[in-house]
């Protein structure tokens, strides 16, 4: 059994969850009336957000903070490579569309 | 961290995961087979940008943000019945374990709504490359999802420490999966 995270540090994280989660709705323009591209700062800070919310999911609900550097380090830079990805294709896509 | 003070001795590389080491394997794969299906969908929308951003207008950001909101309120309560269970307050736990599970409901009802409000609108997956990957990638979490809940179920039944933190970490899992679909789909137009 390992050190949990504790009911204060949950809440704290979801409450981040909650806020980077609305922070993405936002810088994604929701509230735009007519549909146009992301300016790049914008979708910059969405993949920043989805990031950011990634790693606390892991370390905390996850309890990967538990586990050893090397495991943490795997995780968080699987998330990083694949938000890698989302990120080169969709500047690709707005480049050179 | 010595090989005592690892929380799962005796599985070698995999002991100083914390939780069910096999849930972490699982979690690793399960990661790996999405991120394959997030650069080929990259590399579709790179060959295919106008059609894309056509298709992603009849998405409804806003729905899936709800979903998301849904979902992680969820994997708080899951979380909070692991500490439950882990202080003995067994009925607690059951509790926190049957809000999640309210809560993973609700997401299947959102995204029910979307499928039959895309359905209606004469939105199949068949319609294009984009509505393709929209319910490949989709339908294959709600999977996932419905597998959480009826895991969820079985350790609200067989509750013990051990099960609940396994199902927990499946039921993370598919919040992880869904927090990094959710831009990719809704929010980067």
């Amino acid at each position: 059994m390992t050190t949990l995270p504790g009911t204060r540090r949950l809440l704290t994280t979801w409450a981040m969850l909650m806020g980077l989660t609305l922070v993405s709705m936002v810088s994604a323009l929701l509230d735009a009336d007519d549909w146009r591209a992301l300016p790049l700062w914008s979708a910059g800070l969405v993949v920043a957000a989805t990031g950011f919310k990634a790693q606390r999911l892991l370390m905390v609900y996850l309890n990967l903070r538990a586990a050893t550097p090397a495991w943490k380090g795997t995780f968080v830079g699987l998330v990083i490579l694949t938000l890698v990805l989302i990120g080169a294709g969709y500047l690709v896509a707005r480049l050179t569309g | 961290m010595n090989e005592r003070t690892l929380p799962n001795p005796g599985w070698g590389p995999l002991s100083a995961l914390p939780g069910n080491p096999l849930m972490w394997v699982l979690i690793l794969s399960e990661m790996l087979v999405f991120s394959a299906f997030f650069a080929l969908y990259a590399a579709e929308r790179v060959a295919a940008t106008a059609l894309f951003d056509a298709s992603q207008r009849e998405l409804d950001p806003l729905m899936g943000g709800l979903n998301t909101l849904v979902l992680l309120t969820s994997g708080l309560c899951v979380a909070l019945a692991v500490e439950a269970v882990s202080a003995g307050r067994i009925r607690r736990t059951r509790q926190w374990l049957g809000a999640s599970m309210g809560l993973g409901v609700l997401f299947g009802v959102i995204k029910g709504t979307e499928y039959a409000g895309k359905f209606a609108a004469g939105i199949t997956p068949e319609t294009n490359a984009f509505f393709g990957f929209y319910y490949g990638l989709t339908a294959f979490h709600f999977a996932h999802v419905l597998f959480g809940l009826a895991l969820l179920a079985l350790v609200t039944w067989r509750t013990s420490t051990e099960n609940v933190e396994t199902a927990a970490a499946f039921w993370h899992m598919v919040d992880l999966i869904w927090i990094l679909l959710y831009p990719l789909l809704y929010l980067l137009r």
